[in-house]
């Protein structure tokens, strides 16, 4: 799965457990948790199936090998955090204390991974530190620069900042006559508000677009810049909300040639339709990375035609075909969220047979450290549309991403950075 | 964003347009109370129950999608119908305590198992045909089509509910319940059987209310639950529990005094005006607009 690897290291660590000995497992266990009650409840149901689907791919394969060269099958169980940060906690202490799981994959919610992630031992090896010591590989939550929180937690999530950097350099070349901006988003959820407020409008700037009623104070091209600033001069609404007749009439008096809608797919669709009953579409917009999924194609393809979103997920290769053929038929669909836990699934897979685990269940905090280390150690790693390279001192990845656009009801790749 | 005057007065008109879908549920609310004197939080819960039932039945037998908002209703008026067994009937009437805590739990299993059901993802739900698209034009001013027949139903629904409830023989007894329970079944009334019409009653008129505030943004939800049911309850308290006219008027002015401030004030701060009013007409006003009318011994 990835194809460069601190090989001395690894293969120091699977000789040490050779040579220790002791019993070998038939089984490795991982956990996931995600939300699977609540309004986000399909993000959870999407990772699930396609973590099973995975786990099945590879027991059908003969299943991980060992230390000692046997073949042990993976199972997985599965939690509900429920984009809840005290939920999330508890499964997090839940699973490294009461479980033999090695690893876990999740959250959901970025809140919730923002407000777990403390829980975990901050820096390896700190005996100061009592921290959680079970190494754990986020596919969903997303919000900016979460992973460093701990050494013990890693994300194969897209890296937003960097897909709407390249987004807004390849507008600002392809449409010149874009050149006014304004926006709004979702202010009591926490990825819609944090990616546009500190990444999406600093892209917009750093490409030379420009706020449409001037400057915002504070604001310039770097990351997080005057965020405060860049909420109070937009146009906001809630996530429950349903009525956006203000927003939209803001949206249109603006006149901006690019509107950038940073809000997830139920209140994306009722700002669209409003916004095209008011007959105020503007020349081309933005969206948020988690609303290129089906159910904004479902909501309102119509008002959504022309939309572009980055995203890291896209049936474009095989074997993303093949895992979007899978997620249906497990009960899910594949996006770039859920997608990433088949990543994950093989990235552990892969980690597993490179450290030399045994799977013994007394070994367990040992294993799961190597398995830390493994990951710690990965440069890159191969994912469904490409090459994801390993930000190895942050635990972050930078993921191949494409750009999308709403038409005729899909979501269809509009331009591929790749090539 | 600045803003003029226009666009004050618009936002205005947009809120209390809104507020219609507020001003039927708090109808449903004060219904509730009037007739037997307790809060039926499950209310708007069942409201979108019901639309989530008539969205689903209309899919499942691929029935004509303007079967939703028929069905919607009545579905609504049985899970009221429900919600009136385990949170009312079955808890001494003199536990009202019990009861309000009872059709709490009733919220949020109706929530929960829309959820369920549903994954949680937001649905499709059919929009109100012509009236969908249309956006009228006077001046400078917009109005939007399907927010005005929703507030020409609601008016049309007061209207409904006030011939029951005073020119019919069930409204007679229903008011005969309300006023004076004992007196009331030593005449004969079969209580039990006036809550459940109550309640129907209410459902239905909450289904529709349910089923017009999704087909106003296009799309259902299980967020939509405890939005309505707060503002929802608070037309019925500001407008004066029990009082009929009193929910629909205090609906359309919370919808607007929301959007008014959601204009001047944003997001984060608008619903705190909304609950401030509230406090206002309690600490001012306790008995609401109209409270005047609840005439109980």
């Amino acid at each position: 799965m990835f194809s460069k690897f601190k090989k001395l290291k690894l293969a120091t660590l699977a000789f040490a457990t050779v040579i220790a000995g002791g019993a070998v497992a038939d089984t490795i266990k991982i956990a996931g948790w995600g939300a699977k009650s609540g309004p986000l409840r399909s993000f959870g149901v999407n990772s699930e199936a396609i973590i099973k689907a995975a786990i099945d791919r590879v027991n059908e394969n003969g299943g991980v090998k060992l230390a000692d060269g046997s073949m042990a099958k993976m199972s997985y169980d599965y939690y509900d955090s429920a984009c809840n940060a005290e939920q999330g906690i508890a499964i997090a202490r839940k699973v490294a204390s009461e479980t033999n799981a090695l690893i876990g994959i999740g959250p959901t919610c970025s809140g919730v991974a923002a407000a777990s992630f403390g829980v975990f031992q901050k820096k390896v090896g700190d005996s100061s530190d009592t921290g959680l010591q079970m190494p754990l590989l986020t596919d969903t939550a997303v919000r900016n620069g979460l992973a460093k929180i701990s050494q013990w937690t890693f994300r194969n999530t897209p890296n937003e900042p960097d897909m709407y950097d390249k987004l807004f350099a390849w507008i600002a070349k392809t449409n010149p006559d874009i050149k006014t901006i304004y926006g709004g988003t979702e202010t009591n959820q926490g990825h819609s508000a944090g990616t546009y407020s500190k990444v999406i409008v600093q892209a917009a700037i750093r490409h030379g677009f420009e706020w449409v009623n001037g400057p915002i104070d504070e604001v310039s091209d770097k990351i997080g810049s005057g965020f405060k600033n860049v909420l109070s001069s937009s146009s906001n609404w809630l996530m429950e909300d349903t009525n956006f007749s203000v927003q939209a009439r803001a949206f249109k008096k603006s006149g901006a040639d690019l509107f950038i809608v940073s809000s997830h797919p139920f209140t994306t669709c009722g700002f669209l339709k409003e916004l095209s009953r008011m007959k105020g579409m503007p020349k081309m917009m933005v969206g948020l990375t988690s609303s290129s999924s089906a159910e904004v194609m479902k909501g309102c393809p119509k008002q959504a035609e022309g939309m572009i979103i980055p995203t890291s997920f896209a049936p474009i290769t095989a074997a993303a075909k093949e895992v979007a053929a899978l997620a249906a038929a497990n009960g899910g669909s594949a996006d770039l969220h859920s997608a990433a836990s088949w990543e994950n699934v093989m990235i552990i897979k892969d980690v597993i047979e490179a450290v030399g685990i045994t799977g013994d269940p007394s070994k367990v905090k040992e294993e799961r450290a190597k398995i830390r280390d493994g990951l710690e150690a990965l440069e890159t790693t191969e994912g469904l549309i490409g090459t994801v390279t390993r930000v190895q001192d942050e635990g972050e990845a930078l993921k191949p991403f494409v750009f999308v656009h709403a038409k005729n009801g899909n979501w269809e790749v509009l331009h591929d950075p790749r090539k | 964003m600045s803003f003029g005057f226009i666009d004050i007065l618009q936002s205005l008109i947009d809120g209390i347009l809104f507020g219609s879908i507020y001003a039927l549920i708090g109808l449903g609310f004060t219904l509730i109370f009037g007739a037997m004197e307790k809060l039926n939080m499950a209310y708007a819960a069942s409201s979108i129950g019901g639309a989530y039932v008539g969205l689903g039945l209309a899919t499942l037998f691929s029935l004509p999608l303007f079967l939703v908002f028929l069905i919607g209703p009545i579905a609504a008026g049985l899970i009221s119908i429900l919600v009136y067994l385990v949170s009312f009937r079955l808890i001494p009437s003199t536990n009202h305590l019990g009861s309000l805590m009872a059709s709490i739990g009733a919220l949020f299993f109706i929530d929960e198992v829309i959820i369920h059901e549903t994954q949680g993802s937001p649905l499709t739900f059919p929009e109100l045909g012509i009236f969908a698209e249309a956006y009228f034009m006077l001046g400078d001013l917009g109005f939007r089509g399907d927010l005005i027949f929703i507030m020409i139903f609601g008016l049309i629904s007061m209207g409904v509910i006030i011939y029951l409830l005073y020119y019919t023989r069930l409204g007679l007894a229903t008011r005969a319940v309300s006023q004076q329970n004992v007196a009331a079944r030593l005449c004969g009334i079969p209580i039990h059987t006036i809550n459940i019409s109550t309640f129907v009653l209410a459902g239905i008129l909450g289904g529709f209310a349910g089923c017009m505030a999704a087909a106003s943004v296009g799309v259902i939800s299980p967020l939509l639950t405890i939005p309505i049911t707060i503002k929802g309850l608070i037309a019925a308290v500001i407008g004066g529990l029990g009082s009929i006219r009193g929910a629909i008027i205090a609906g359309l002015m919370i919808g607007g005094v929301e959007n008014f401030f959601l204009l001047v004030r944003g997001v984060n701060e608008r619903d705190i005006y909304v609950f401030l009013l509230l406090f206002v007409f309690l600490v001012l006003r306790p008995n609401g607009l109209f409270g005047n009318e609840i005439n109980r011994d």
